[in-house]
């Protein structure tokens, strides 16, 4: 039996954690979420001489306050599941900021060891280091890494070993950094009246409780629940405010980088003035006055163009590969037969399957860009060129990307969400993303356009359905931000990292990773979903007497004395009407006509509500949908027939209606899926999909309306 | 370990001599050096040899001599520590410049960066106490060069107390009108006075635990091209803030 160990990773973001994670674990990593939030919960395994190490890598924060989800999330895995070591992982090029966590750690009196990652660039500029007077003032065993290269690892290891063997003890209560007179004083009263409530001692430090409660720690306070102690801290707090002139938390925070300024001036010696690095240098021209929105802008170009033209090729292959697929499957059964069977593996499984993979090339391709971003550091730069303009819908800069790639499609770009830390700004860009009109709904505005409007306002009109797209995602990001997800604005306090060269293995792990949680998570949701639409086309077949009154007329027709010509193009007529027939006589057509009441405010009859129930599949799906209840056979966009029937059973305003309903009704099933996956709750995926339907009708309807009142658009 | 201790007196003569030359002519030969520091071509290789060992110079004989960023470094320091030391006896001893140069030469070998420091702090000291100053030190000179008399100490004294009323009042009226981080411009560098509880408290915390403490150091490095985050250099890194944000952070121009 193998020796156990439970190693946590903490350490800013930035510092190198992920690469000395992978460094550790290598292959063997396992990717979930933590219950309840969006954070990603990555554990690996290291084995090390007769122990097995599972390491858990925490997320990225800069501190361990309730600040952020990522920050609740690191410090309730360091208090709760007792991790044996906690390893801080340290830039040791920009210590000060760095070993604010590391103080915390301290406090909190975890196992721990340090990590000086990224030593040698700290070396080139111009630092030494005491490591032992650093590792007396912050108590721990400190070991220089190289993340990259692959150095001080076995060091590491060790270090964490001897730390679990005999972890370093520390007395109840003890003070571990001075917070100087006037604070001082307060927590010990606070600390006072912890120690004599027994059921908290045996919870709590009471020292750690007491920085905590001062600190207005709201995490902390939730567990704590005491009002005598509530109005001793509230005392406290307004006493600080007096004699200070600041909150006690803001002064809690600068005597603890006073403790490090302290710790560094002893034990830190810098000979290089700290001059103008290379990274300065790029961020003169990146983030310019002039230059920085055109590069910004052709970077996402390029960006775009990675994701939906390079990744085109190997969607037409994987299209090609299902429709050979299906070809040989069909093969099984003799022609002309209508077998369930066949049906459902068809239209059903390789249909929805494939309409999972479809997407794969696109996300890999996207996260590769994002990754080579994100490691690179320009992501950062992104938030800070369009954060005044995302500040004003209330979201973040780095909402910016997300919304953009919605324009291609919704699913990439709801798992781009992921780059935004805060779940609130998160939640929204989710909610709203679907709002950019994506590639699929491009055939609906193709096939509906020419049908109703002259040429010279082709451009225009799918200019105008793009832009009404945008203003109501702004618009519905602030209606969100004051209503379900309201609450105080998060600051956007943002670290710059210096630019780095992102390394291969770092990006395509991170890629590989996106790839596979999409497969897993989201694909099992899509097929699900896709063989329920499947059903509801399908079922019920119609009836026996219904059926062979087609097959009788079609046999009448090949006997009749006529062309061949004449004859197919008869048979296919009869085809067309049968399969009219059955969708109307489907749970989707039934679904579509019970609904006319809806759907007649808005100008539409059953036929529209059943082709919508079809491109809840995918968008596009609706246009081919409209060819079946047209009985005009296999339809596409350019279809002339199909455009003549729409032109003669509806008006222009009920075609411009059909393409505002399906711009902002329903995302498709795949997106809702993703949004499930990525928001972690089906509540806020339902949500998306009843919330932005009701939009859509709202806004239909009042469109219609108007427009048929004012008689617009009625010839 | 400072880099003084390091090297011997003559070695740090080499480093100090070969940095004037780069910094005069973009590269050093041998016989630059020789001439400078009036010594024999052989002593000039050796001591080259010696050097390279360290790391401290790029030298191949024939070939012309660079420092290395260690050895720059070192030489930025010994050249520190000669104008600390030269200037001292300019400015507080009233030395003149020829013997100052002559004898900092010598001394700055065998002072430790703590002695060093200690000067410098001492010379500024001179400067800002109300009972020193630039006049104090004249009055020195003139003490110097005349026999000791006390004839017109009351008269100075009370001119002096004019001026630290004078000093003082104008140091309060810089404290009384602190800035906003806000309204500070590209390039301008700060020092944070105070964080007023008017703010967000979970902006104000935030920024705090970044590293925007009272008394540390501020530079704005550029703003965004839209006009609102700016990108601070604060404890060695870059912060980007949004300016509404950073309303209620008081700092003093520098």
């Amino acid at each position: 039996m193998k020796h156990k160990l439970v190693v946590a990773l903490a350490g800013n973001p930035n510092a190198g954690k992920t690469t000395i994670f992978n460094n550790l674990t290598g292959t063997k990593q396992h990717v979930g979420n933590y219950p309840g939030v969006t954070v990603e919960r990555k554990e690996g395994s290291c084995p090390y001489g007769d122990t097995e190490m599972k390491i858990v890598d925490l997320p990225g924060t800069y501190s361990l306050t309730a600040y952020s989800e990522d920050e609740v999330v690191a410090r309730n895995f360091i208090i709760d599941e007792h991790p044996d070591v906690v390893v801080d992982v340290i830039d040791a090029s920009n210590l000060e900021r760095n070993l604010y966590l590391t103080v915390q750690l301290m406090e909190l009196g975890v196992p721990l060891v340090l990590t000086f990652n990224m030593s040698d660039t700290a070396r080139i500029r111009g630092f030494e280091f005491d490591l032992e007077k650093l590792s007396s003032f912050f108590r721990a065993p400190i070991v220089e890494t190289v993340g990259n290269k692959g150095k001080g690892f076995d060091q590491l290891l060790s270090a964490v070993n001897a730390v679990a063997a005999s972890p370093p003890s520390r007395n109840f209560g003890e003070k571990i950094i001075d917070y100087g007179k006037e604070l001082e004083e307060e927590l010990s009263i606070i600390q006072e009246m912890i120690e004599a409530d027994q059921a908290l001692v045996q919870k709590f430090d009471p020292r750690w409780l007491a920085v905590k409660l001062l600190e207005n720690d709201k995490e902390v306070w939730g567990k704590v629940r005491s009002l005598p102690l509530e109005e001793l801290v509230a005392k406290s707090t307004a006493h600080i405010r007096d004699i200070l002139g600041e909150l006690p938390e803001t002064a809690i925070a600068g005597a603890r980088y006073g403790y490090i300024s302290g710790a560094c001036q002893e034990a830190v010696r810098s000979t290089v003035e700290a001059r103008h690095t290379m990274s300065d240098k790029i961020d003169a021209v990146v983030t310019n006055r002039v230059l920085g929105i055109p590069i910004f802008l052709g970077l996402m170009y390029s960006v775009f163009q990675l994701t939906f033209t390079i990744g085109d090729p190997f969607m037409g292959w994987i299209e090609t590969f299902f429709g050979w697929l299906g070809g040989m499957v069909q093969g099984w059964w003799p022609e002309g037969s209508d077998s369930f069977l066949q049906s459902l593996l068809l239209d059903g499984i390789i249909g929805g399957v494939g309409g999972v993979v479809i997407f794969l090339p696109n996300i890999l391709f996207l996260f590769l860009a994002i990754a080579i971003l994100e490691d690179s550091g320009y992501m950062a730069r992104i938030a800070f060129i369009m954060d005044r303009i995302m500040h004003k819908i209330g979201l973040h800069g780095k909402s910016f990307i997300p919304m953009l790639i919605g324009f291609g499609c919704s699913i990439p770009a709801i798992m781009a969400t992921r780059t935004i830390e805060q779940r609130r700004d998160r939640l929204v860009t989710m909610m709203v993303t679907p709002l950019m009109s994506c590639g699929a709904k491009l055939p609906i505005y193709a096939l509906i356009i020419p049908a109703f409007f002259p040429q010279a306002w082709y451009g225009r009109m799918l200019w105008i359905i793009y832009v009404i797209g945008i203003i109501l995602a702004i618009l519905s990001a602030k209606l969100l931000r004051s209503t379900l997800l309201k609450g105080e604005a998060i600051p956007f306090v943002m670290e710059l990292p210096p630019y780095r060269l992102p390394t291969i293995k770092g990006v395509l792990l991170h890629t590989w990773e996106r790839g596979r949680l999409y497969l897993k998570k989201a694909g099992t949701i899509i097929l699900g979903v896709s063989i329920l639409l499947w059903a509801m086309t399908t079922f019920p077949g119609l009836p026996d007497t219904l059926s062979s009154r087609y097959v009788q007329e079609r046999q009448a027709v090949e006997m009749a004395n006529l062309l061949d010509e004449e004859k197919a193009l008869q048979l296919e007529n009869i085809d067309n009407q049968e399969s009219q027939a059955a969708l109307r006589h489907s749970v989707a057509g039934r679904i579509g006509t019970a609904m006319e009441p809806l759907l007649k405010p808005m100008g539409f009859d059953w036929r529209i509500g059943t082709a919508l129930i079809g491109a809840f599949a995918a968008k596009e799906v609706f246009v081919a949908q409209m060819g079946i209840v047209y009985s005009v056979g296999e339809a596409d966009e350019e279809s002339e027939t199909l455009r003549d029937k729409l032109k003669k059973n509806y008006t222009p305003l009920v075609g411009f209606c059909i393409m505002l309903f399906c711009l902002i009704s329903a995302p498709c099933m795949a997106t809702i899926a993703v949004t499930k996956r990525e928001s972690n709750s089906w509540g806020w995926a339902l949500a998306q999909l009843g919330g932005l339907t009701t939009l859509a009708w709202v806004v239909t309807v009042l469109t219609f309306q108007i427009g048929r009142w004012l008689e617009i658009g009625m010839g | 370990m400072t880099v003084c201790q390091m090297l011997s007196s003559s070695m740090e003569d080499y480093l100090e001599a070969i940095y004037h030359i780069i910094s005069e002519k973009g590269a050093a030969r041998a016989k630059d050096i020789s001439k400078r520091l009036k010594v024999g071509a052989s002593s000039v290789t050796g001591a080259l040899k010696a050097l390279k060992k360290r790391g401290m110079v790029n030298y191949a004989p024939y070939d012309v001599i660079t420092l290395t960023s260690r050895g720059e470094a070192a030489a930025l320091d010994v050249i520190r520590c000669h104008e600390v030391l030269r200037d001292f006896m300019i400015k507080v001893l009233a030395v003149d410049e020829v013997d100052a140069d002559a004898a900092a030469c010598r001394m700055e070998h065998s002072i430790t960066k703590k002695i060093l420091e200690r000067f410098i702090q001492f010379a500024e000291f001179v400067e800002v106490c109300p009972r020193g100053g630039a006049k104090w030190i004249a009055g020195f000179g003139y003490r110097c060069d005349h026999d000791s008399s006390l004839d017109n100490c009351e008269s100075c004294i009370s001119q002096c107390l004019k001026g630290v009323q004078m000093r003082k009042k104008q140091q309060e009226e810089k404290i009384m009108t602190p800035v906003s981080l806000k309204s500070l411009k590209k390039g301008q560098r700060a020092k944070v006075v105070k964080v007023r509880t008017t703010g967000s408290a979970a902006a104000s915390k935030r920024i705090v635990e970044m590293g925007v403490t009272p008394g540390s150091l501020v530079e704005v490095e550029r703003i965004a091209p839209l006009g609102d985050p700016i990108d601070v250099r604060i404890r060695g890194y870059h912060l980007s803030l949004r300016k509404d944000e950073i309303e209620n952070i008081d700092v003093e121009l520098i």
